[in-house]
């Protein structure tokens, strides 16, 4: 059963306050919730470097080697032959190698995107409130149910408008 | 101690575009999502534009349907004139997409500021404006239905697309771009739709807006790998807005007729690309500020920033035109020289005249910066644009094929009621999508704008934000 404590920020540096307190203190997991991405709330929660661009790395190269493999291939099964003239060429397959390599590439940033980002969700996570996409923020934070009274300390002083529990 | 964003150390001036660009006049998050949000009520004046983008459309789609019935000779075709205004139409759409793409992705990656509170309606513009020069080349073949052999998939006949012409490379480059570019603008949705879900009260919307919306939640982690992936989406788009209309270009370049077969064409196609995009997106935005009462998010600085952009383009494009024209005469070859001739002073010299004068003569007035500033002489001069980038591809396909290497190769060309009405029905087609989409979705990225508004805070900020009346707009008062 997940256990945690919620606090809703008005502030941005409050919220910031919050974060680097319950960092301090060890409490638990934390969660941000901005309506825009900040680079204070970057700062002080230290995520590590997104993996999408391994993704893009990886749909980028398959999609350049599939674009010279369709052309060549084709052209190979069914040859087009015109005197003198090599019936696979490297600089016009260019064109679709490029093409594929942005298309495959950009499809699968967007699937690395949806797979660390853990979207589609189908339901709301626990701990979301609605006007954390509008002005507020919020800190949810995970933990075990002994430091739950910690939690709410840390997050009333650190200037939360509102603080609850939930699980 | 919360760290705190810091602004630019000199404070904006005025009259000077640059990428610390503010909005005064906003204030807070609650204001940007009450106010974009509030361009999604409907009002008569949205219905009107409607009904009169789906006439137009009526009128289109009942000219197809008369063409498919009597075949392509109803279009006004005139051997050796093959490609008439169905192509120059395809390439004018293909073109307006680019500045889309260039101010979402372009810009992005060089934190030009002032793209921010345009380019949702530039990608949207771009996505609608591919959609619409796809249909071209389908109108343009006689059996519409077979257009699908183009693509290289297995087939009972074992045929395959000949790689090498720069027809099949459109194929690719296009349906790449449409698509790349729908992913770009849908992507770019998903934290504005969520806002939409978590404001909506209607329970059906609610619902349609939880599914666009995938979920999303504006944690921490999500906006680090939506913005890693908005990144390389971007870095992705850059070099392809460059391909595509280099692509496009080929069709042409790589042909042996008059004018055509010249190295020049793909940086002047792109060029003309982006300058005649620019010129879409005033026709576009400055009636959304005015109509929606956004001269506080699309201000003065931001026309002033994309004028400059246009007024450059432009100057590229006009050197692009003479530098056709030194060819010409440095080539020494007589067809070439006759085809110049032909189309500056000869059978199309209005056409060419046109195109000059409204690409290169009437945005130099944007030299002028209180031009520069003004949305009514930018809206205007946006119209000149985009009919003198119509009579571009216009003056660059026509001319070349009525005028080729042998006298009996020497034609005209008179578009019919057929060729104007599908010309109707492709404006009518694009606003259509556009009107419906501007009422459905924000016009202006909600969760773009509050990264440049100050965030609320306790402790006083260091850097006090700009005076009252530092930026000037052209409704004083409307949004005080």
């Amino acid at each position: 059963m997940i256990q945690g404590m919620l606090g809703a920020f008005r502030e941005l540096d409050a919220t910031v306050d919050a974060i680097e307190a319950l960092k301090k203190d060890r409490i638990g997991e934390i969660t941000v919730y901005t309506p825009t991405p900040r680079h204070e709330l970057e700062h002080a929660v230290h995520p590590p470097v997104s993996p999408v661009r391994r993704f893009t790395l990886a749909g980028g190269l398959f999609g350049a080697i599939a674009g010279y493999w369709i052309a060549i291939w084709c052209s190979e099964y069914w040859p087009l032959v015109v005197g003198g003239k090599a019936i696979s060429t490297w600089i016009p397959y260019t064109v679709f190698s490029f093409e594929l390599m942005v298309l495959v590439g950009g499809l699968s940033t967007v699937a690395g995107m949806f797979i660390c980002a853990g979207i589609p969700r189908l339901t709301m996570t626990v701990g979301y409130d609605g006007r954390f996409s509008h002005g507020e923020y919020g800190v949810w934070v995970q933990c075990a149910p002994e430091k739950l009274k910690d939690a709410e300390a840390i997050l009333r002083r650190c200037g939360a408008v509102e603080v609850h529990g939930a699980q | 101690m919360a760290t705190i964003a810091r602004p630019t150390d000199e404070m904006p001036r005025p009259n000077i575009a640059k990428a610390g660009l503010q909005l005064p006049a906003v204030k807070d998050y609650e204001q940007v999502d009450r106010e974009i949000m509030a361009t999604l009520r409907p009002t008569k004046g949205w219905f009107a534009a409607l009904t009169v983008a789906i006439v137009c459309l009526m009128i289109g789609g009942a000219a197809w349907t008369y063409q498919i019935h009597e075949g392509l000779g109803v279009a006004g075709y005139n051997p050796p004139v093959m490609w008439g205004v169905y192509i120059v139409t395809f390439v004018f759409w293909i073109g307006i997409g680019h500045a889309g793409t260039l101010i979402s992705a372009i810009l992005y990656l060089f934190r030009a500021g002032f793209r921010t509170t345009i380019y949702r309606c530039a990608e949207a513009m771009t996505v609608f404006a591919v959609m619409t020069a796809g249909l071209f080349p389908i109108l343009h073949l006689g059996r519409p239905w077979k257009f699908f052999w183009l693509i290289p998939y297995p087939n009972w006949r074992l045929l395959w697309p000949q790689f090498k012409s720069p027809l099949v490379w459109d194929v690719f480059a296009i349906s790449t771009y449409l698509t790349i570019s729908t992913t770009f603008l849908f992507i770019g949705l998903i934290p504005d739709v969520a806002t939409l879900r978590d404001a909506e009260k209607n329970p059906i919307k609610k619902q349609i807006f939880s599914v666009l919306s995938f979920g999303w939640r504006n944690s921490e982690a999500e906006w680090r790998h939506f913005a890693r992936a908005y990144l390389f989406l971007a870095a992705f788009s850059t070099p392809l807005v460059l391909s595509v209309h280099s692509v496009v270009s080929f069709d042409f370049a790589m042909a042996l007729v008059p004018g055509w077969h010249t190295t020049i064409f793909a940086p002047y196609f792109v060029a003309g690309a982006i300058f005649s995009g620019m010129g879409m997106v005033f026709t576009i935005i400055i009636p959304i500020r005015k109509f929606f009462k956004l001269q506080h998010y699309v201000t003065l600085n931001h026309l002033d920033a994309g004028a400059k952009l246009c007024l450059f383009t432009s100057m590229v494009v006009g050197c692009a035109y003479m530098v056709e024209f030194f060819i010409g005469w440095y080539g020494a070859v007589p067809v070439e020289q006759e085809y110049w001739w032909n189309r500056v002073f000869g059978q199309w010299w209005w056409a060419a005249w046109i195109m000059l004068t409204c690409n290169m003569i009437l945005p130099l007035s944007l030299f002028s910066q209180s031009l520069r500033r003004n949305p009514t002489w930018l809206f205007i001069l946006s119209l000149f644009i985009n009919l003198g980038m119509w009579f571009e591809r216009f003056v660059i396909i026509v001319p070349g094929l009525s005028h080729e290497y042998e006298p009996w190769q020497w034609s005209t060309y008179v578009p019919t009621f057929v060729d104007y009405s599908i010309l109707i029905g492709s404006f009518g087609w694009f606003f259509m999508w556009f009107l419906l989409f501007i009422r459905q979705l924000p016009v202006i990225a909600i969760s773009e704008v509050k990264e440049i508004v100050p965030p609320r805070l306790r402790r006083v900020h260091p850097y006090p934000p700009a005076p009252e009346g530092e930026f000037a707009s052209d409704t004083p008062g409307a949004h005080a």
